[in-house]
Order: C-alpha cells, then sequence, then structure tokens
C-alpha cells in the first residue's frame, strides 16, 4: 500500500468516524434551497382560463428588454443589443 | 369530406406552431364566436399555459428578466418545442440551450446558465428520495478497503459549472434578495444541486471538490477520485469534503 494510498484510507476513515468534528472546522457553507408550489397541469395563475382571451397573445412580441433584477448584476446589460 | 384524424392532428400541431390557420379552419365549427377565433383562443391558452409551467420551472430566469420578457422567450421557445410528453415539471429540458441561443437575451450572457441551475433544481425536486449512504454505512468497512470503494450520486445530485458567479446571481434574484449588488466578474463557480427532505438545494464547492464529485460520479473509485481532485489543487481536504458530502446524503451504495 503505497503513502498516497495510506493517507487517502486514512482521510477517508476520519470523515467516516468524526463528522461532527469536521463540521466544527467551518466548512459546512450556507445551502440555497427552493420551495415549490404544487404544479397542475391545467392551471394558470387564477384559474383555468386565465390564459382565455380572443387576442393571439403576441401583443407584447415587441418587448425586448428585461424588468427583473437583471439591475443587480453588475457588468450584466439590460439592453439586448 | 372531412379530414381522416390523423390528418386533423397534424394540421393542428403545424397551426399551434405556425399561426397560420389557412388549412386547418375548414375543419372547425363556428357560429357566433367564428372558427378562427375558437383556433386564436385555444392556441393562446396553450402558449400561456405552458409558458406559466416554464416560468415555475425557470423561476429564478424569470425573476431576472421579469415576466414580459420571459414570457417573450417562452412563446418563441414553445413554438419550436411543444411538449413531447403530458407531464409539465419535466416539460422544459431544451430551455437553458434555447436561452443560450435566444438573440434578444444575448446581452445577459449568464442566462443560460442560470436556466441550467434552474432545470438541475427541478430534476433535483423531482426526484425520488430514496434510501442514501450514510457514514454508519460505510464504518463497518474495514480502512484499508475504503479506497478502492466506489459510490454513486443519489437521483438528482449533480455539478454545474458557471463562468460566472452563479450562486451569487441566484441569490440575488430570489424573492425577499437583498439589494446587494453581484459583481459579474466574481470569478467561476461550481455548485452541487441535490435533493434535500423536503426540496431541493445546492451548496457551493471548490473546483477540486466538483472534480472529485464528477469523478465519482463517472465511476471512479474514491482513491482515483482523490488523485484527481489533489491534481487540481495539491490542498484539497479530503476529510472534510467527504464528511461533508456524507452528511448532505447525495451518495447512495453501489453494488461492488
Amino acid at each position: 500500500m503505497s503513502t498516497t494510498r495510506i493517507a487517502i484510507a486514512a482521510a477517508l476513515a476520519a470523515a467516516i468516524a468524526a463528522p461532527a468534528v469536521t463540521q466544527a472546522q467551518g466548512n459546512v457553507e450556507k445551502c440555497y434551497g427552493i420551495a415549490k408550489a404544487g404544479k397542475n397541469d391545467c392551471q394558470t395563475d387564477h384559474s383555468s382560463c386565465a390564459g382565455t382571451s380572443k387576442k393571439d397573445g403576441q401583443t407584447d412580441a415587441w418587448l425586448a428588454v428585461p424588468k427583473g433584477a437583471c439591475e443587480k448584476i453588475v457588468g450584466g446589460k439590460l439592453t439586448s443589443s | 369530406m372531412p379530414l381522416a384524424l390523423r390528418d386533423l392532428q397534424a394540421e393542428m400541431a403545424a397551426y399551434l406552431v405556425s399561426g397560420a390557420d389557412a388549412d386547418i379552419l375548414g375543419s372547425i365549427v363556428g357560429d357566433t364566436i367564428p372558427a378562427a377565433a375558437r383556433l386564436r383562443i385555444h392556441r393562446h391558452q396553450l402558449y400561456e399555459s405552458l409558458a406559466t409551467a416554464l416560468a415555475g420551472t425557470f423561476s429564478t430566469v424569470q425573476q431576472l428578466v421579469g415576466d414580459p420578457f420571459f414570457r417573450s422567450i417562452a412563446r418563441a421557445f414553445i413554438a419550436q418545442a411543444l411538449p413531447a410528453q403530458p407531464v409539465l415539471s419535466e416539460y422544459g429540458e431544451g430551455f437553458p440551450a434555447f436561452v443560450d441561443t435566444y438573440e434578444l437575451a444575448r446581452g445577459l450572457p449568464y442566462l443560460a446558465d442560470v436556466a441550467r441551475l434552474d432545470w438541475a433544481l427541478n430534476l433535483a425536486f423531482n426526484s425520488p428520495i430514496g434510501r442514501r449512504l450514510t457514514a454508519a454505512d460505510l464504518s463497518s468497512i474495514p480502512g484499508e478497503q475504503l479506497p478502492s470503494m466506489k459510490v454513486g450520486l443519489a437521483p438528482g445530485t449533480r455539478v454545474i459549472h458557471s463562468t460566472y458567479p452563479l450562486d451569487r446571481i441566484w441569490s440575488a434574484s430570489q424573492p425577499n434578495a437583498s439589494t446587494a449588488m453581484v459583481d459579474l466578474g466574481g470569478g467561476d463557480a461550481w455548485l452541487l444541486v441535490f435533493r434535500r427532505p423536503d426540496d431541493a438545494g445546492f451548496i457551493v464547492l471548490t473546483e477540486a471538490e466538483a472534480v472529485f464529485v464528477t469523478a465519482l460520479a463517472a465511476g471512479a473509485s474514491l482513491e482515483d477520485a482523490a488523485l484527481a481532485a489533489f491534481a487540481a489543487n495539491a490542498r484539497f481536504d479530503l476529510s472534510v469534503t467527504f464528511s461533508r458530502l456524507l452528511d448532505l446524503r447525495v451518495f447512495v451504495a453501489l453494488q461492488q
């Protein structure tokens, strides 16, 4: 068994034996999570008929400029040039 | 003569993509609501429903660009990728790649990576929890056998690499995020997305840690994965990383 392999075996054994110790070293980072609402197949925000319009829904097809959280990203552009 | 069902369906599908109703119009009933209007209502409903489903899956992308712009991307995507199956949470696999090529989003080069993260979170969220490998499971294995062991990644677990600070972009895009600015030049990010007991989440990895997990996912032994990680960064801390990953329950036992 090589020195490297012995070191790897020791490190793995330590990880299994003492998880609490390694946590105390501050290497456990914040974990980001998502919470999702249930998704129903034929459901929109308001009712199943929220998308029902006699128009073709293309009236905002000219929109080319995002309006959202992009302003917080420095170096990102707001226009789509 | 009425169209055969197969031809009617094909023409209907073609209409839903193109919006050109000349071929299908004769097959649709009309009275006080003309046939053309009925078709438009159905097509509009379809696009809006699918765009809403995409907005649920790609909620961070939506937060970043706002709903009107998101819907214009979504409609363009839907027109060239109608669902092939009925489960809406499985719809949108091709969306990140589409965002990457979407002309109007070219000014937001990080947007496709955000979409990839959203998709990975969606896959993790819809993955079964199942039995996970814990430190206790491994404690009975003799220490000298550990290096040659192989472990599998639990369903829904995957590494995402971005040349942008993806974790900070994601944080800044959450509904209750602070107004802190994110520097796009903040460097690469490696994220590990995984299923948690009640939802999905991710942590930030170092490059060496990402190499370690990626090697394990490809079937490498713990020793070979560790050597690859050491090669990426000599200061890789195998013990801390392995312990942390076990705590997160991202491994499953493999049949040896």
